[in-house]
């Protein structure tokens, strides 16, 4: 633990409110956690992002203090916690399924942590009426908590992690118990509350969409590590990595091996042309082409500065809120798939010519995963 | 905050074909209740029948002779102390055992399983014969004792309330155990993550969290334990003997050396009752808990 130097402040600004920094976690030999750095300012609403099994749960656990890690530190609000059992962190976690004690009622369960801080009897019922307030739930105070539906357990759970004014608000997957209408009105009274207070929170989710909606910024996660963090906006229109683009959003992708590259815009051979695309590879290498749908147009609207792609259209499907093309290139007979929000007015009848166009801007490019590159 | 949602809450369907089936599963139990009316509840009505029956006609003459005598009320009073030391012994002693088996898991469970389980297998007389050859006065715990420097001389262990009150933990403790483990084991990890989360040590976890979620297990292991305590024979009888009458050994003696079948029968349904009471009680007990907790 002497080894790892405290991360330095970036040109004279204050260290950031979380600091998480080398931190790697085994379970046997596993690694589940690799060498991973995060900070996070105060009052920042901060999403992990990731497919199950990506560590967030993990990295989540290891901050409340409820598993210990191999390497690495944590420092809340400057106070190294690394070390420090879960019950001295004041930590707030909002459990997957609340966890709330089922042999306590709604105010008792508030007024857990409160008791827990010796607080005086006064105190404890003020604080715990006000909580209760928040969220809307006081006329439920003397209820039996296994009565509640899912929403109102969610927001006892919520109420009973923030009143006891936590350094840091934990909460691990907390809508995904509840029906889809619930859960986006939740989200939207969830963030609303957390502003409201200035908490600073890390939220635990595998849905992106709920990650766009609630953070300030997302740490997208894949096997251990954050690949990419940065603001919503930020992870959508750059992605830093494949697996970030391909896990948010939608995209259509070629498979291609760069020819050249001069003046920062490199070009592309794939099945379906040259495509060029503002990044650096060097000649020889394989790579992704890949651009978001909202930047392909449909149509013959070819001119400088734009890709394009010519295919027979084999098959539309319609997948709710995204529409899949099925594409056969012309030249080389190879399947494309593009994924587009809506189809053109008057849609698309099967088996006719496209050209779908995107600006050059709007193209990205990425290594090709080792797997691919046979 | 956006005033979006009212608190009502939702509306919890299937739960009036739920008590139906619990309706269909109590039947199960008929078969059961159909041996047991015979083999135990006809008997046990034939006992209360003796114990009111005088030379002519009814009589509480037996009843008053228990209850009236100083003697044995003294035998009941010292059934059920007896009986209350075990249970708070085996209580003390059982629910880490219960907890440490809930907890691990691997080889280390299977091995503390054999350790709880295996002494079930050995009879009740040869264990407590075994505890008498430990305790007598050349036997090995004094030979350690007097070798260890602990005791200058031998301890008299043989015939004592405390060798009793070993000797019936032994036997009974895994009675204790089970019903723990049990409901340990179903103890969610969450809320003791929960209640770290919220600023509660070791102890408080424990006072405020896991006892208070274990207490039916609690209460079903200490009302089973009480209740063969209560009405312990051969372990009282080998370790002790007439030096602390317990009521199945005054029963006994009514039966089988006095032929006092009047005396022996009121004692026995005063054994009953409280047998009973406890029975009733913990159930109660039990209900009202899981209704805190589970409604």
């Amino acid at each position: 633990m002497t080894s790892v130097a405290r991360p330095a402040p970036a040109s004279g600004r204050p260290p950031a409110y979380l600091q998480v920094a080398q931190l790697t976690k085994r379970f046997g030999s596993a690694t589940v956690l690799h060498d991973l750095n995060l900070t996070v300012e105060k009052g920042e609403f901060v999403s992990l992002l990731g497919p199950s099994g990506c560590g967030k749960t993990t990295l989540l656990r290891l901050i409340a203090g409820l598993m210990r890690p191999e390497t690495g530190r944590i420092v809340i609000a400057d106070r190294e916690l690394t070390r420090v059992p879960a019950h001295k962190r004041q930590v707030g976690v909002v459990f997957q399924n609340y966890a709330l004690f089922p042999h306590l009622t709604v105010a008792e369960n508030v007024a857990f942590g409160l008791t827990n801080q010796r607080r005086s009897r006064d105190e404890i019922k003020r604080r715990v009426g006000e909580a209760l307030q928040l969220v809307r739930m006081a006329p439920f105070a003397d209820r039996s908590v296994s009565a509640l539906s899912g929403g109102q357990q969610q927001r006892i759970a919520v109420a009973r992690a923030i009143v006891v004014e936590p350094a840091i608000l934990l909460l691990d997957e907390p809508f995904s118990a509840l029906d889809r209408k619930l859960r986006e009105t939740m989200q939207i009274e969830l963030r609303h509350i957390l502003r409201d207070l200035g908490i600073t929170s890390i939220f635990v989710t595998h849905d992106q969409d709920e990650a766009l909606v609630m953070s300030d910024r997302i740490a997208v996660m894949n096997e251990g590590q954050i690949e990419h963090l940065g603001t919503p906006a930020d992870i959508y229109t750059s992605p830093k990595s494949l697996f970030v683009l391909e896990f948010v959003g939608l995209s259509t992708r070629l498979g291609g091996t760069v020819v050249s590259s001069h003046g920062g815009e490199v070009e592309v051979e794939t099945a379906f042309g040259r495509m060029r695309a503002p990044a650096q590879f060097r000649p020889g290498s394989p790579v992704v082409v890949a651009v978001r749908p909202e930047a392909i147009s449909i149509g013959e609207s070819e001119g400088d500065g734009r890709n394009v792609v010519r295919a027979r259209l084999t098959d539309v499907v319609y997948l709710g809120a995204k529409t899949q093309l099925h594409l056969r290139g012309e030249r080389s007979g190879d399947l494309i798939q593009a994924e587009i929000a809506r189809l053109p007015p008057g849609g698309l009848p099967s088996g006719s010519e496209l050209a779908l166009t995107w600006r050059v801007e709007d193209t990205m490019v990425f290594p090709a995963p080792a797997s691919a590159a046979s | 905050m956006s005033g979006v949602l009212s608190g009502a809450p939702a509306a919890r369907p299937a739960r009036s074909r739920l008590r139906f089936e619990g309706d269909m599963r109590g039947l199960m139990a008929l078969p059961a209740l159909l041996f047991m009316g015979i083999v135990f509840a006809l008997p046990l009505g034939l006992l209360l029948a003796k114990s009111v029956q005088g030379a002519d006609g009814l009589t509480l003459n037996g009843y008053a002779r228990v209850l009236g005598d100083a003697y044995y009320r003294g035998v009941i009073w010292d059934s059920l102390t007896l009986a209350f030391r075990v249970t708070l012994i085996s209580l003390l002693v059982g629910y880490p055992a219960a907890y440490a088996l809930a907890r691990t898991g691997g080889v280390m469970q299977v091995l503390l399983f054999s350790l709880v389980f295996l002494p079930l297998t050995v009879s009740i007389i040869v264990k407590t014969f075994g505890l008498t050859i430990m305790f007598r006065r050349e036997g090995i715990l004094n030979w350690l004792l007097i070798n260890t420097g602990l005791t200058d001389g031998p301890i008299r262990f043989v015939f004592t309330e405390m060798s009793l009150v070993i000797g019936m933990v032994n036997v009974f403790l895994p009675f204790m155990i089970l019903p723990l483990y049990s409901v340990i084991r179903m103890l969610d990890g969450r809320y003791l993550d929960a209640a770290a989360t919220l600023g509660a040590g070791p102890f408080t976890t424990f006072r405020r969290v896991v006892l208070p979620l274990t207490m039916p297990g609690i209460v079903a292991g200490s009302s089973i334990v009480f209740a063969i305590s209560v009405a312990a024979y051969v372990t009282p009888g080998l370790l002790i003997g007439e030096r602390y009458m317990t009521m199945s050994m005054v029963m006994a003696k009514a039966f089988l050396n006095f032929r006092d079948y009047q005396l022996g029968s009121a004692m026995a349904c005063v054994m009953l009752v409280i047998a009973l009471s406890i029975v009733f009680a913990s159930s109660f007990l039990t209900r009202s808990l899981e209704q805190r907790g589970g409604r």
